[in-house]
């Protein structure tokens, strides 16, 4: 099959099933907003009546920043629900995976955020121990990085212009971006397996390993030619932002409804992920078992 | 085979000149402590300096004084025990200075005789002046004189050094082949009659101090290196054989020298001329302003000399329009430039030695990628000149009183900034990219931002400290330039434009070539603008304490037709059930009274320390939804006050200090009041904060 046909068959799936994008995406802004809350709460009690003439003394921006340093005394104890609630969205976010992968994989149910939510609960142990497993692949996944970018490096330390500074941090980050896809993309496929064919977390592993021996190339490069579309989608996103000023509230009315649209996007991209590799491996496996 | 490209009847005639124009500028003319005669030869492949010092030193004072303090500045970088690394070491926040394994830098002199050939080395120790004692550091060298030195008497020194300079040091540096050098040499310290010598050790948060002089210095650099230094280039050498250039530079009256040399610079020369460069209407509103005639302002011309990296050629115009702009304004505003050059130099890349300045000499420093509306270099290079008139004119004493110049400095940098360009962006990256292109970033003026970023270090340290006995790098450097550039706003702000104008010209040619201390720019305050203003300087220069007056609380409420109550006069009469109406007056129709009473309470609250000096007051400034406005004063002595208003409509705005007189005042957001607030903005803001914590928490949750 062409590499056409699972790309469809990924935007198809994660299309069909974009209702799991919008509970994810509910849950995640209310977390956001209880995180954001404190900050809110300062930001209204400090500025709602503050008057801000056409020739204001400062830019809004910087009343914004001088009531940050003014209150900088709660910053700390504001660092530390920050960190709570981010351990906490930590494990949330483990439940959500096992509840999306749950969802999508599950061949011609319509999802419901009853289901959803009883994948979640199903699949969570199984998912937290799979990350688990996966943190001594990050080992190897830094000593590889390091490995990679080492020539970076040294070009880079050598450098008498700025240029191959640039040059050298910008591949840096591409190269992170390409083993991170790589490494991200045996941990899915290691979930997708869980699920689909029941297996324990070791033996996924295993199973996923041994696919990958055959079929890794293809599969990563439809993975980064996905990769490449939802960023020229984002950027374009985020070029339409530049359209509308934050200053008139129908402008602030059309960016938030953008910014939305852009953590809807991103969700569903991670629908469409999930489908591609679903698809890939179904299509693979079925082949192979003939 | 040496080739001279300047005849030697050339040169004599040139110095000859050059002494004849110098002597004609005041301040230039009169007799200097100092005279150097240094000659320096770079050897790339070992990092390292040859060189020999002849140092003419007299006695300007009337003691006797037994020894002479030399600065070794390069010590600073030998050992991880120095004053420096020990200060860079502990400073957690800013990490300004970190010394590494073979990257130490040093200086060691290997004679030191006097003329007549007496060696002063044996008898030479080096002392650490400074609290706490640092036995360590080797940055001062106290060298005992074979007899005191009688007033007017001077002494020849004869010094040969060899220096290894340090990599990635502090100002100084080098990066494979291109060098930054300055600090270099060794350096008296200043003699201060009745005090003896001031000459500290090499600090972390400090800058330096030295004397008046005369140098004349010869450097000798592999052919291929393109050269920069302070002063005028006098003569080039050419050393075929040896494939090495000598250059002679000179310049009278500056405190210290530096150069610069690298394979990779280009060198661009341009003029400033005083005649082009301001109209006539600038100069008759200045001359105005300062109480002179145009003939008494004009500007000379300058040659501006760039050296810049050939990677940021094409930011050519924007360095030498930058410079410019400065020497325009400084010249206006304080007195022409007395120096014919003035060399700018984009330093050589990873260095340290961007953004500072020297006699004649600046260094900036840019990015291959720069966005317009982002003013770097171009503060930089305004600021940096600017030091050549706050320090290296009017030279005060960066050790122990730093504000004197960095502060007066970031003032009339942001002032020039302002003027020449408007308000620029901030400039920030992210991997190398200008953080510009993914998020939208406000246009700010240098005096906005500075205020609000030296805000929460005011309670730390005051502006007037020794630059080594602040709390840390963080609290050094915004109350130095920012909180003081605050303060000398706030004093123009309230003695206003022509005042101030001239408070700040008679300052600055008052001490031309002198080295004046607070007490001196306090003094010259209150006789400019006739009025004491000691205490301004007590509370915001010499306390470490915090001015924020505020509107706390606003309430506006419907006045009742009727109050309740008993109301009875001194006989006891009493109307039974009596009340008290706001109704019309006696005579006066009911029926044409239908108008509400609003009563308008607005509170005032002193939360800082620092309270106006009596004879001061806030203005508070209210105005109401029908249009009218009222103002009321407070003397701010209290720590509140409470101002009633009744009026036939509700309240629509109050600002305490509605002309922004007080810039000093460390939170200005809760200096006003507005019925309906931005809830635009604020929308805008927490919503830009939920979007990021969305997109924060979507790629966390797709991660795990």
């Amino acid at each position: 099959m062409s590499s056409g046909h699972y790309l469809k068959s990924g935007f198809n799936q994660a299309i069909s099933k974009l209702r799991l994008s919008i509970y994810l995406w509910l849950i995640i802004i209310i977390i956001s907003l209880i995180i954001i809350a404190p900050i809110s709460f300062q930001i209204r009690t400090n500025l709602r009546h503050l008057d801000l003439p056409q020739k204001a003394l400062m830019p809004f921006e910087l009343n914004l920043l001088e009531i940050i340093l003014a209150n900088q005394s709660l910053l700390s104890s504001y660092a530390v629900f920050f960190m709570v609630i981010l351990l906490f969205s930590g494990l949330l976010s483990v439940f959500l995976n096992a509840g999306l992968f749950g969802q999508m994989l599950s061949q011609g149910k319509r999802p419901s955020f009853q289901n959803f939510l009883s994948d979640g609960c199903r699949h969570f142990w199984q998912f937290l121990l799979s990350l688990i497993v996966f943190i001594p692949c990050l080992l190897i996944f830094f000593l590889l990085f390091k490995l990679l970018s080492a020539p970076l490096n040294l070009w880079s330390a050598r450098a008498v212009t700025e240029w191959p500074v640039i040059f050298a941090g910008l591949l840096r980050g591409l190269v992170l971006a390409l083993l991170w896809s790589a490494f991200k993309l045996c941990l899915d496929l290691v979930r997708i397996i869980m699920i689909t064919e029941s297996k324990k977390v070791i033996a996924a592993y295993f199973s996923a390993l041994n696919f990958f021996k055959r079929h890794f190339l293809r599969l990563w490069g439809l993975y980064l030619l996905l990769g490449l579309v939802v960023i020229l989608i984002s950027v374009i996103l985020l070029l339409l932002n530049k359209l509308f000023s934050s200053v008139q509230p129908v402008g602030l009315l059309m960016l938030i409804l953008l910014g939305q649209a852009f953590i809807l996007f991103r969700l569903l991209a991670r629908q469409a992920f999930i489908g591609l590799e679903f698809s890939y491996y179904s299509v693979k496996k079925e082949s192979s078992d003939d | 085979m040496k080739r001279k490209n300047w005849s030697k009847a050339g040169v004599k005639y040139f110095l000859f000149l050059m002494i004849l124009f110098l002597s004609v500028i005041p301040g230039l003319a009169q007799e200097r402590p100092v005279h150097y005669n240094l000659e320096v030869e770079l050897l790339p492949e070992t990092a390292s300096l040859q060189a020999k010092e002849t140092i003419v030193w007299t006695n300007l004072s009337r003691d006797y004084v037994p020894d002479i303090h030399l600065h070794l500045y390069w010590n600073a970088f030998k050992n991880e025990l120095s004053t420096l690394a020990k200060e860079a070491g502990q400073d957690k926040i800013l990490k300004r200075f970190r010394i590494k394994k073979d990257e130490w830098g040093w200086i060691k002199i290997t004679s030191l005789t006097t003329a007549d050939g007496q060696d002063l080395l044996p008898a030479a120790v080096f002392i650490s002046p400074d609290q706490p004692p640092n036995p360590h550091d080797q940055t001062v060298l106290r060298v005992v004189l074979p007899q005191p030195l009688a007033p007017g008497q001077a002494v020849n020194l004869n010094i040969d050094f060899q220096a290894r300079v340090p990599k990635n040091g502090l100002r100084t540096g080098y990066f494979r082949n291109g060098f930054f050098i300055s600090q270099w040499f060794p350096k008296p310290g200043v003699y201060e009659e009745g005090r003896g010598w001031n000459c500290h050790e090499y600090h972390l948060n400090s800058e330096f101090y030295a004397d008046f002089a005369d140098f004349q210095v010869k450097i000798t650099v592999p052919k291929d290196f393109v050269v920069g230094a302070c002063g005028q280039e006098m003569e080039r050498t050419e050393e075929q054989t040896a494939g090495k250039v000598t250059y002679t530079y000179a310049q009278e009256n500056i405190h210290d020298f530096a150069w610069t040399a690298s394979p990779r610079f280009i060198k661009l020369e341009r003029w400033f001329k005083g005649e082009e460069e301001v109209t006539l209407q600038e100069y008759q509103e200045m001359a105005e302003l300062v109480g002179l005639t145009v003939q008494d302002i004009k500007l000379p011309d300058v040659r501006m000399i760039l050296l810049i990296e050939k990677q940021h050629k094409n930011q050519a115009d924007r360095h030498f329009q930058a410079l410019k702009a400065a020497i325009k304004y400084y010249g206006l505003w304080y007195g022409p430039y007395p120096y014919q050059t003035i060399t700018m130099v984009d330093p050589p890349f990873r260095t340290g030695s961007g953004g500072m300045e020297y006699p004649t000499l600046l260094t900036a420093g840019t990015s291959v990628i720069l966005e317009k509306e982002v003013l770097s270099p171009e503060q930089v290079i305004i600021h940096e000149f600017g030091h050549n008139y706050w320090y290296g004119l009017v030279a005060s004493n960066e050790f122990e009183e730093a504000w004197l110049d960095e502060g007066i400095n970031t003032y009339s940098t942001s002032k020039v900034s302002a003027l020449a360009y408007g308000a620029g962006k901030p400039s920030l990256k992210a991997i190398g990219l200008p953080l510009s292109w993914m998020i939208k970033l406000p246009a700010v003026y240098d005096w906005q931002l500075a205020r609000i970023i030296s805000a929460p270090v005011v309670k730390l340290d005051p502006i007037v400290n020794a630059s080594w006995k602040f709390y840390n790098s963080g609290s050094y450097g915004l109350n130095v330039y920012h909180r003081a550039a605050t303060s000398l706003y706030t004093l123009e702000r309230l003695l206003g434009e022509k005042t101030w104008a001239r408070v700040m010209r008679t300052y600055h040619q008052k001490y031309r070539f002198q080295h004046p201390r607070t007490e001196d720019f306090i003094r010259v305050v209150n006789e400019v603008s006739d009025q004491d203003l000691s205490w301004f300087f007590q509370e915001f220069f010499y306390g470490a304490k915090d001015f924020d007056y505020a509107i706390s609380y606003v309430e506006t409420r419907l006045k009742p037709e009727k109050y309740q109550g008993i109301f009875d006069d001194l006989s006891g009469r009493t109307s039974g059930q009596a009340s008290e109406t706001t109704g019309p007056a006696p005579g006066q129709k009911k029926d044409k009274f239908k108008a509400k009473i609003y009563e308008t309470i607005i509170t005032l609250r002193r939360y800082g320390e620092i309270k106006l000096a009596p004879g001061y007051a806030l203005k508070l400034q209210v105005e109401f939804e029908d249009g009218s406005t009222e103002e009321r004063e407070w003397d701010g002595q209290n720590r509140w006050m409470r101002f009633n208003f009744e009026k036939p409509v509700k309240i629509k705005r109050a600002v305490l200090d509605p002309e922004g007189l007080w810039l000093v005042d460390t939170n200005l957001s809760n200096n006003s009041y507005a019925r309906k607030g931005p809830a635009t903005r604020i929308l805008s803001a927490t919503g830009s904060l939920v979007w990021l914590m969305q997109n924060l928490l979507v790629t966390f949750s797709g991660w795990l």
